[in-house]
């Protein structure tokens, strides 16, 4: 058999040895079953939420709230899926993984893999593959599940649910690459572990901060278009009153000072905006996933309110449903390939860096 | 005869001012059992790392089983066991071995028949399917030694093989190296344990921080120390200084020092001895252990002392130098 082919086999089944070995790949695996258990386990009705055989009756809550079907993926992408799959499974998922670099190029243990006829970028790279590979089980096994109970409990089978397998993948390749060069920088599990989730802190921090400015970029536009409109309106009328005049008066004041301080949102906006176009994208790829599954019509609307207010911290206010939908407009308007193209670039150049650092150094 | 390991000028500077290897040059034979000594530090395990290609040379040239040192692919054909090499705990001994012969390309089939072989040889069959974090030192450098020889290597470079394995284990492993000589396997050993090379290798090198002081096979090394020894009663004689000799005492009776190893030069003092009639007790051709010659290899002729250990820092000339 072809050398490359009977290496690759061999890896393969390392790898698998490795994380059968620990304990933890199969307490995730088990967890997510139970997640799954108890995803089944609910549902929905015309009186309100089931939970195996009780009935929980919540006013207004009900299948003409939502169909079974919307109920079900809304559990998937924001239980499953954004919140089990994304933090606590991913987490682990670390956990089991994070060793897999540091062990490899440990003394003693290097040695007897760099002695073999495979070149150490292959050798980096197969072992790279692998740690992924089955973190991608568990995604599959996961989103097999779920597809399962969507398709039995909600009525709809859905194969779009299998977009979380490379998602999720994608998602933990982010954070596992960065794993992985701190485990060849540091060749310690632990510190690898530890400076991966203080970048994934940061990277956490860097996205909640771009979507409160975004928040306040967005509040500070609306509240100028509506004083505009407002302005406008009183302008237009014939024979003003004082008050009217005096209120005129005042509005124009507030819309200048909106005008002025959109662009000092704007411009923070960007900053941060471009802070984050080069580290990856976490949430908004899983995010993609809701893209895929959730339709927004099939959602309920929260009330329209109509009164102009302060935003957030200080900022200058808006309509908060106008708000909301501008924001989602804009987030929706970044593209798949902004927001994983992007990611991936992060990515490559982070497995890049610890790829040199693995090929270059002496052992 | 052909060369397994034909080396010349291999350097390697460690950051920019440790000199672990200082220009090596050696060669080793096809189908002999080639031991590298040294101190520690010497760079004996980096020029060893060097050809399997888990360090990289500042400067190499030569080859390696006639292919150009650092070639990958010449790697199917060699075996290596390094020095404290560590098997993942999560595998059995049996794992271990057919996991390397994997990674050196064998198919499954072929690993698991040599690998169930070697185990049975280096004395592992009863615990090759327990997991290695059960096993001692001994057992460890076993499985590591079968898992060196489990793709039928031309060339096996061995670090310290026998650390850590009992006295019966270390004889069994001689005779195993004697037996792979046997086959035409070329074994490259990198031991501290003089007593135990001497019994086995046809040729040796003398490493001391990063130069080679000697090369050869021991009889070469250490022809310059061959003496007679002739033990007689009766005084000191006067006539020794005459036939090339010198004399000690040696309690009660005078020990004879006669340089060379040819029968001849000893001859004209047994003549004389037995003309004086005196009792020669002995006769004893005599030659300097291993042990004496990395002594003298490591020790600096001009102070007497012994090269510190640790490779050298910066790029000065050592106290000892230049291959035989």
């Amino acid at each position: 058999m072809n050398q490359v082919l009977v290496q690759t086999r061999a890896l393969a089944l390392d790898a698998y040895r490795e994380l059968n070995s620990k304990r933890l790949f199969w307490i995730t695996l088990v967890l997510s079953g139970l997640v799954v258990a108890c995803f089944a386990a609910v549902g929905i009705n015309d009186k309100g939420l089931t939970i195996l055989w009780w009935s929980l009756e919540i006013p207004g809550f009900n299948d003409t709230l939502f169909t079974p079907a919307t109920f079900y993926k809304l559990i998937y992408t924001a239980f499953g899926i954004a919140f089990w799959l994304s933090w606590v499974a991913t987490g682990l998922a670390l956990v089991s993984t994070a060793s897999i670099f540091p062990d490899l190029v440990s003394g003693g243990a290097i040695d007897l893999m760099l002695s073999k006829p495979i070149s150490r970028l292959r050798l980096f790279l197969t072992k790279y593959v692998f740690g992924l590979f089955f973190v991608g089980l568990q995604v599959a096994v996961f989103s097999a599940a779920s597809f399962l109970v969507i398709g039995i409990r909600g009525g709809a089978w859905e194969p779009g649910l299998f977009l979380a397998v490379p998602i999720v993948l994608v998602f933990f390749s982010y954070l596992y690459g960065l794993c992985v060069l701190f485990g060849v920088l540091t060749r310690s599990a632990i510190a690898a572990l530890l400076l991966t989730a203080l970048a994934w802190l940061m990277i956490f921090v860097v996205h909640s901060a771009e979507q409160v400015l975004l928040m306040q970029r967005v509040s500070a536009e609306i509240r100028v278009e509506e004083l505009t409109k407002s302005v406008d309106q009183m302008a237009a009328l014939e024979n003003p009153s004082e008050l009217m005049q005096s209120r005129l008066k005042d509005r124009r004041a507030d819309l200048a000072e909106a005008e002025a301080s959109v662009p000092t949102w704007q411009r923070w906006h960007r900053m941060i905006f471009a802070a984050k176009s080069v580290l990856p994208k976490t949430t908004e790829t899983v995010n993609l996933l809701n893209r895929a599954l959730i339709d927004m019509a099939d959602l309920p609307q929260p009330p329209e309110d109509p009164t102009p207010r302060s935003g957030p911290f200080g900022g200058p206010g808006g309509n908060m449903r106008k708000t909301q939908e501008r924001m989602q407009e804009i987030i929706n308007s970044r593209s798949v390939w902004w927001v994983l193209g992007t990611s991936l670039l992060f990515e490559t150049v982070v497995v890049g860096l610890a790829a040199v650092k693995f090929c270059r150094r002496d052992f | 005869m052909s060369l397994a390991i034909d080396l010349h000028d291999v350097r390697k500077v460690f950051g920019r001012k440790v000199h672990a290897l200082r220009g090596v040059t050696m060669q080793v034979h096809r189908g002999e059992i080639f031991g590298l000594l040294g101190p520690n530090g010497a760079g004996k395990s980096t020029l060893v790392k060097i050809m399997m290609t888990v360090v990289r040379p500042t400067r190499a040239r030569g080859t390696v089983l006639e292919a150009p040192v650092g070639q990958k692919a010449t790697l199917a054909r060699i075996g290596y066991l390094p020095e404290h090499h560590r098997f993942p705990r999560y595998l059995t001994g049996r794992q271990a071995v057919e996991f390397i012969g994997g990674m050196t390309g064998m198919d499954r089939s072929a690993c698991r028949r040599r690998g169930g072989e070697l185990l049975e040889i280096v004395g592992m069959s009863e615990w090759a399917d327990r997991p290695i974090g059960d096993y001692s030192k001994g057992m460890m450098q076993r499985t590591g030694l079968a898992s060196a020889l489990v793709n039928e290597p031309d060339l096996v470079l061995l670090d310290e093989p026998t650390d850590g394995v009992d006295p019966v284990g270390r004889r069994e492993i001689r005779d195993l190296l004697l037996a792979l000589r046997e086959k035409g396997m070329t074994v490259f050993l990198n031991s501290h344990l003089l007593s135990e090379l001497e019994m086995v290798c046809d040729r040796v090198a003398i490493l001391v921080q990063g130069e080679v002081a000697s090369q050869g096979t021991i009889d070469q090394l250490t022809a310059d120390s061959r003496r007679y020894e002739v033990l007689l009663d009766g005084p000191v004689p006067d006539w020794i200084d005459g036939l090339g000799g010198h004399a000690v005492v040696a309690g009660e009776r005078i020990k004879l020092i006669v340089p060379g190893s040819d029968p001849e030069v000893v001859q004209p003092v047994i003549d004389r001895a037995r003309s004086e009639g005196r009792v020669i007790r002995s006769v004893t051709p005599v030659r300097e252990s291993l042990e004496d010659l990395f002594m003298r290899a490591v020790r600096d002729p001009t102070t007497g002392k012994v090269a510190a250990p640790g490779a050298r820092i910066g790029g000065g000339k050592a106290g000892k130098g230049g291959s035989k």
